[in-house]
């Protein structure tokens, strides 16, 4: 079963998202900011995060280098209700880049196409 | 011996003396004034003076040879003093077409004025005159404007024109820029075309008189060698006078002028006076052009600036625009995640409450209302992205083009040889000109800091099958296989500082552009950057 980790700093966000893609069949753990999801990665191995950029604190970006400087293999997807951070460079590092909506069709397909290309 | 006359009276009645004129009553009681005045031309008295001259002691035949002395210079002084006037006549006429050529800043009323001081009576007074200028541009010498009649009959008429207005100098000069210029250029457009000469031909009379800076007469043309038969023909003179125009030793243009009507002789004076009215005319026409040309440079300022303006018009605009972009993104951003958790509930809910539950039509319509919301949200945000297009159609010679300009401090500095060499059939690409210019400039910073001790930078970009290729050679130090299959891992930097992004961000991006990166490198020869860009089918030369 894959692992996933959900990080937002909107309690019901996390909610959402970890009720949707527990349905989906994937093991979830949330992170209410990007320096409890760091404490996290360093006790757990997950196989992607769903990562929100603006949050109180650390940013997704800042948390985005250096999830990428670790080597992990570990999937990054960014989403977010900007669609401007599309422009910063250091939001290219991610693998994908899905903006909110109600609709989790497009998060939800991203993931698995992701899992899928990394268990190839 | 009894006088006939009257000179050895004091004073005398007006019927004495017949020489007087009405008004030389003083002379009537003045001895003196009335022999120096009237005595010397008046008949009576000069048989006095013949009888006297027969007397035996003979004093008085020596008489003849003083009168005969005082005459002649009486005479002399006469034409002195009418060469004087006509001397003081010129100067105000020079200072009349000098206030209007001091004054004039057009190029066509300075010809006008001058030419008509030329030919008219109240100036120099010669039937016709001819201007030709230097143009610089083509090397020529140009006919450019005549002025006169062309034969007897239109010469009447215009002197008798003259005659009847009684007009200035200026009021004519005036009126021929006015009224007759264009018709007098027509005129005479086929023997200005006639006269041009190319500057190189130096043995041309009009081109060596223009280069010595002397005017000349030439006295009889049809035997002048220097000039071209159909020339001669065209002017149809034997005597003309050639004045170059010269100003802060630059030839300007050459003077010609004639009598082509009365077949005056031209003489010394003319000659002199005509020189000495060139200058002011020289400096009035180089003036006049210098003027024109300031006011073709005013004009293409003026267009400069307006396109400025315009620049920064659309310039203020693109940032109230980028203003509502990030008013939006913001709204956005607070509408949005509550929306996500309202909307995304509600889905969550539907799908768990049964079929036939009434719950399940409210659910249904806050998904529905919810994902409208969105929608709204989703067109602004298009709207306001549309204003910045990410993708687009873009010159990547122009692109490159400005990156090297940019560079020439940092090859400067690092002592690197730079070259550019660009292909000018690349069509247009579509292209994200922000992410793909920064991958480009990452490739060069590294290329330039991995040569500290100088070396050399080759941009180009060339066409090959259905690619586009931007090739970025450098000639430092070199990777082995193991450093270059590590260069595009993300961090990897052997830079001691920066942010080990570079390439491995490189890679991405070009990846998302649909291109590929590659790196040909060996140790001590360089490494080549090779960007290989699919052509758009949409893409168009340009």
């Amino acid at each position: 079963m894959a692992r996933l980790l959900v990080v937002d700093d909107e309690r019901d966000i996390r909610h959402l998202y970890a009720a949707e893609l527990a349905d989906e069949g994937y093991q979830v753990e949330t992170a209410g900011s990007a320096s409890e999801a760091a404490r996290i990665l360093q006790e757990r191995l997950f196989d992607l995060i769903v990562l929100d950029i603006q949050m109180k604190g650390e940013s997704g970006l800042q948390l985005l280098q250096k999830i990428v400087k670790e080597k992990t293999d570990t999937a990054v997807i960014l989403c977010t209700a900007f669609s401007c951070y599309k422009d910063d460079f250091s939001s290219w590092l991610a693998d994908a880049y899905v903006v909110k909506s109600s609709d989790l069709t497009e998060l939800k397909s991203e993931i698995a196409r992701l899992l899928a290309k990394r268990a190839k | 011996m009894t006088p006939l006359c009257c000179w050895n009276l004091e004073q005398i009645a007006p019927e004495d003396c017949s020489s007087l004129r009405p008004g030389e009553e003083a002379l009537l009681f003045d001895r003196k004034q009335r022999f120096l005045r009237r005595c010397l031309e008046c008949p009576r008295f000069l048989e006095d003076v013949r009888l006297l001259g027969n007397e035996s002691d003979g004093l008085a035949s020596l008489f003849p040879y003083a009168m005969e002395e005082l005459l002649s210079q009486k005479m002399q002084l006469t034409a002195l003093s009418r060469q004087f006037d006509s001397r003081n006549r010129e100067i105000r006429f020079l200072h009349e077409i000098g206030q209007v050529l001091q004054s004039s800043m057009d190029l066509d009323e300075v010809l006008a004025m001058a030419l008509t001081a030329v030919t008219s009576g109240k100036g120099f007074g010669l039937n016709r005159a001819i201007l030709l200028l230097v143009d610089p541009e083509r090397q020529l010498l140009r006919g450019h404007f005549a002025v006169g009649p062309r034969h007897r009959d239109e010469a009447n008429r215009i002197w008798q024109e003259i005659a009847s207005n009684d007009y200035s100098l200026e009021q004519m000069g005036q009126h021929f820029f006015e009224q007759k210029m264009v018709a007098e250029k027509d005129k005479f457009r086929d023997l200005l075309e006639l006269l041009s000469v190319p500057l190189n031909r130096r043995e041309h009379l009009f081109v060596k008189t223009l280069n010595e800076q002397r005017s000349l007469c030439v006295d009889d043309l049809y035997r002048e060698t220097a000039i071209d038969r159909s020339q001669v023909e065209a002017l149809g003179v034997r005597q003309l006078l050639l004045v170059p125009l010269v100003s802060h030793n630059n030839p300007i243009g050459l003077l010609l002028a004639d009598n082509i009507i009365n077949h005056q002789p031209i003489g010394e004076e003319d000659i002199h006076s005509l020189e000495t009215f060139a200058l002011p005319v020289s400096f009035a026409i180089e003036r006049a052009a210098y003027y024109l040309k300031l006011q073709e440079k005013l004009a293409q300022i003026t267009e400069a600036n307006r396109r400025l303006k315009e620049q920064q018009n659309l310039i203020l605009r693109m940032e109230k625009m980028a203003l509502v972009g990030k008013l939006t993104a913001n709204i956005a951003h607070s509408i949005r995640n509550p929306l996500t958790i309202i909307g995304g509930f509600a889905r969550t809910l539907s799908r768990s409450t049964d079929l036939d539950d009434s719950r399940r039509s409210y659910i249904e319509s806050i998904v529905k209302e919810a994902r409208k919301l969105e929608e709204v949200l989703q067109e602004v945000l298009t709207y306001s992205e549309s204003l910045h297009p990410t993708l687009d159609l873009w010159d990547v010679n122009q692109m490159l083009t400005g990156i090297y300009s940019g560079l020439s401090d940092d090859l400067r500095l690092h002592a690197i040889d730079g070259r550019l060499q660009l292909d000018p059939g690349l069509p247009l690409l579509r292209i994200d000109f922000k992410k793909l210019s920064y991958c480009i400039r990452s490739i060069i910073s590294n290329a330039l800091e991995a040569m500290p001790d100088g070396g050399s930078l080759n941009l180009s970009t060339r066409r090959q099958d259905d690619d586009a290729l931007i090739l970025i050679v450098d000639s430092g130090p070199g990777m082995d296989p193991e450093t270059l299959q590590a260069a595009t891992t993300p961090f990897f930097s052997t830079k001691d500082q920066g942010t080990g992004l570079g390439l491995s961000l490189c890679a991405r991006i070009l990846e998302g552009h649909g291109a590929r990166l590659e790196i040909a490198s060996e140790l001590g020869v360089g490494t080549t950057f090779t960007i290989r860009l699919k052509l758009t089918s949409e893409g168009t030369h340009g």
